[in-house]
């Protein structure tokens, strides 16, 4: 019996000592620098906590942190960073940033709400930023806290443009998207995308039609989870078999099963989304452009706000006109989308950014 | 064997176990099929049977949905009933084939309905190809379980196996030049490593095998994640995409629907026909597979007829591990994906439950995991029928069909007698 106790003993230390190797907390030296030029800066310490995906996801883990790094470079503050290895770290991770004396304390990503929202209540004299997500009651009704300012994007108006592109660029008129779990955050990228396909059947009286989003009732086709590439391959499968050529998979990494599944079709392209996939997945030479999430502009932005000296709750919405959307280059496929079509999508983007053009999503921050 | 008290109250005589259940289960078909019948909507069903590169090639079908609906549900019908006065009058259990054939004539029924009078067309082959696509891993892994759990090991590490398979078969194919046959060798050889730690701890040390099992799966995602992160990401050509070719067998993959599902699939899958005909036969009818047996019911007895308890559990327990493995390939040089983490998303606990649906039985598991594989593909596809739902009610189907199957119909089972329980001489 104690051989036994002793066997689960080792392999159960075994599996936790490599689990944690994952997740040490960084000792950036630079970090201990703190030579920052004006005052504001010197009282600010800026740190991220990851979520599970942690800070070379190439992804918006890394994204954020790539924005501490900036306010690092350019604002002189102090920062600070940790990986969590799996949601039961967010919290202690949060509390060890506060003990080392973070004065705003970003988590990257929706899944960390709960955790920063309840360090927010037990600590009134610390800010905290969260990324991609707003704070809500047990209820899910939206609330607002004094010192957490909600970093989030109204992609609907990237994912316009992208739409509009797609549609142009569709050679058998059908087109799709699919998302990784239903959740605004997602859907918005659809509700976007859905109606830039309506503007470019507006314009040039064609008929795309749009597969796996419904806009007016919300509805549409999901993986279940953003870890499952069987199932973004299944799905691109499904699609391509309907006819559909040019896929917005909104599902992170779930998103490659539609890369593979196109490399076996032969034919199509997809949009990416969240980064410019071009640069941070192999599928470069099937992607027409992605649908850009600037979260490290959004993490600068609010430590910059901060090195000025004050703290707002109002959430920080990234939108085409401050850079916080954006739709990326077309690399490979620079000469395929028409000079007509680039020209269109210019113009369109000024509309909206005048305010003229205004890009209806209920799930819009 | 132990009698049922319901079983003991309505008929005196002993009946075979599953008796009672297989009553209900033909009841619930032939109700199902003519709450079907009877709801046919007007309008008509289109059906599409060929699609891609195959010789026959068959019209889209656009039949009238009284017809489409009615013939298969009424046959579905007439089958269950039938099997239900057979088992009553002869106090005998039908025919296995009777509840086989119901149940797809019943399924082929619901989803020539779900399409009828809507502009949406039914690919069947597409769900077809989707449904094996899917339960390509489950079957692996639901197989392996097969092995070990019958040696009397019990085998949670279903979804270790399969991440270690995965990761493997990626990184040893890319580092041999992107070939993905090499994969193909490492993927077994790493779901035996995990297998290894398993048996070791089991037989050796005698830890309880759920927590072995249990532990294990966090072992090797924190492995797997830990070298993608801190080696896959930042050298080149750890981690490059490879993919098996299809191989589409000659004549066989030109006829329509059978065709482009079974034999236009690459070696991976035709390396799972070989196993499951292969392990149905031997386990049942080879002098290995009653020793295997033997030693999960009744380890002491095979022990006093002289076969070696721990040997055979250690052997088989490696052997089911492979199979797990090698199916853990699947997801990554199966699909022409590079490796990501946690890319096995929980199948192996769905293949633990194929195992337990299929009562340890390879037949039994493959069934059980196209049924899941099924359930998952049509989650995926029903929107494009024209079935306008909320987002969220297609992502349970998957779920709440595992949680019927296992509970409901599944019923009690009968796991092998020793199973779990080290042996000691």
């Amino acid at each position: 019996m104690k051989k036994s106790i002793l066997g689960a003993a080792t392999l159960a230390v075994a599996a936790l000592t490599l689990a944690a190797c994952g997740q040490a907390p960084s000792d950036d030296p630079t970090t201990d620098g703190g030579d920052g030029g004006d005052t504001g800066a010197s009282e600010v310490k800026a740190c991220l906590v990851s979520d599970a995906g942690g800070f070379d996801d190439q992804s918006f883990n890394q994204a954020g942190f790539e924005g501490l790094q900036r306010a690092e470079a350019e604002l002189g503050v102090e920062i600070n960073q940790i990986e969590s290895a799996s949601d039961a770290d967010f919290a202690p991770n949060i509390d060890a940033m506060i003990q080392e004396g973070c004065t705003f304390v970003i988590g990257a990503g929706f899944l960390l709400e709960d955790a920063i929202q309840s360090a927010a209540e037990a600590n009134p004299e610390v800010n905290f930023g969260l990324v991609d997500s707003g704070f809500s009651d047990p209820d899910f009704n939206p609330v607002e806290l004094d010192n957490a300012k909600p970093l989030l994007f109204n992609t609907a108006e990237a994912a316009f443009l992208g739409g509009y592109v797609a549609a142009s660029m569709s050679e058998t008129g059908t087109i799709a998207t699919y998302g990784g779990i239903p959740i605004p955050s997602v859907q918005i990228f659809m509700d976007g995308y859905s109606d830039g396909v309506d503007q470019y059947n507006e314009d040039t009286g064609s008929d795309v039609t749009l597969l796996g989003w419904d806009k007016e009732a919300q509805t549409g086709d999901f993986t279940g989870d953003f870890d499952n590439q069987s199932n973004g391959q299944n799905l691109t499968t499904t699609f391509l078999a309907q006819g559909a050529d040019i896929i917005l998979p909104v599902a992170g990494p779930v998103g490659l099963g539609t890369g593979a599944a196109l490399e076996a079709n032969g034919s199509g392209a997809m949009i990416w989304v969240d980064s410019d996939g071009y640069l941070t997945t192999d599928y470069g030479s099937l992607i027409i452009t992605s649908v850009m999430k600037e979260i490290g502009a959004s993490v600068f932005d609010s430590i910059e706000e901060q090195v000025g000296g004050s703290f707002s709750n109002e959430p920080y919405v990234g939108t085409l006109e401050n850079g916080g959307v954006s739709l990326a280059e077309f690399h490979d496929f620079e000469g395929q989308v028409s000079q007509e079509v680039v020209d269109r999508i210019a113009e369109l983007e000024e509309q909206i950014i005048s305010g003229e053009l205004v890009i209806e999503s209920p799930n819009a921050p | 064997m132990s009698a049922d008290t319901s079983t003991a109250v309505t008929t005196p005589t002993a009946v075979a176990p599953g008796f009672n259940r297989a009553l209900v289960g033909y009841a619930v078909i032939a109700a199902a099929a003519l709450a079907l019948a009877l709801t046919v909507p007007s309008g008509i069903s289109k059906i599409q049977l060929t699609t891609g590169p195959e010789a026959i090639k068959i019209p889209l079908l656009e039949l009238p949905a009284a017809l489409a609906v009615g013939v298969p549900v009424i046959a579905a019908a007439v089958v269950a009933i039938a099997a239900l006065v057979q088992q009553l009058r002869t106090k005998a259990s039908a025919p296995r084939w009777m509840a086989i054939v119901a149940g797809s004539l019943l399924l082929l029924g619901f989803l020539a309905h779900l399409v009828a009078g809507k502009d949406g067309v039914l690919p069947l082959t597409s769900l077809l190809t989707s449904t094996l696509f899917l339960a390509t891993p489950l079957i692996f892994g639901a197989l392996g379980g097969v092995v070990c759990e019958r040696v009397g090991i019990v085998n949670i590490a279903i979804e270790g196996q399969l991440l270690a398979g995965a990761f493997a078969g990626a990184v040893v194919a890319s580092i041999a030049s992107q070939n993905p046959y090499v994969g193909l060798i490492a993927a077994p050889v790493a779901g035996v490593g995990v297998g290894a730690l398993l048996a070791w701890f089991s037989i050796r040390y005698r830890v309880d095998q759920v927590i072995t099992g249990v532990v294990l799966n966090v072992l090797v995602l924190g492995l797997t994640t830990f070298f993608f992160k801190g080696l896959l990401s930042d050298l080149e050509g750890l981690n490059d995409r490879a993919r098996l070719p299809v191989l589409p067998i000659p004549l066989l993959s030109e006829l329509p629907v059978i065709g482009p599902v079974l034999f236009r699939q690459n070696l991976l899958v035709y390396l799972l026909y070989a196993i499951v005909i292969a392990l149905q036969i031997y386990l049942f009818r080879s002098r290995w597979g009653l020793r295997v047996r033997a030693v999960g019911e009744h380890p002491k007895a095979a022990d006093t007829v002289g076969i070696d308890v721990n040997r055979t559990r250690w052997r088989n327990t490696l052997l089911g591990s492979a199979i797990a493995g090698l199916g853990g390939a699947f997801f990554t040089i199966g699909q022409g994906l590079a490796f990501g983490i946690d890319i096995t998303a929980g199948s192996g606990f769905i293949a633990l439950a194929a195992l337990i649906l299929g009562r340890w039985t390879p037949t039994g598991a493959v069934a059980a995991a196209l049924f899941f594989g099924f359930a998952n593909a049509l989650s995926q596809s029903l929107r494009s029928y024209g079935v306008s739902l909320d987002s969220n009610i297609p992502l349970m189907i998957p779920y709440i069909v595992t949680l019927f199957a296992v509970a409901g119909f599944g019923g009690r089972v009968r796991p092998p007698a020793a199973e779990g329980v080290p042996y000691v001489k």
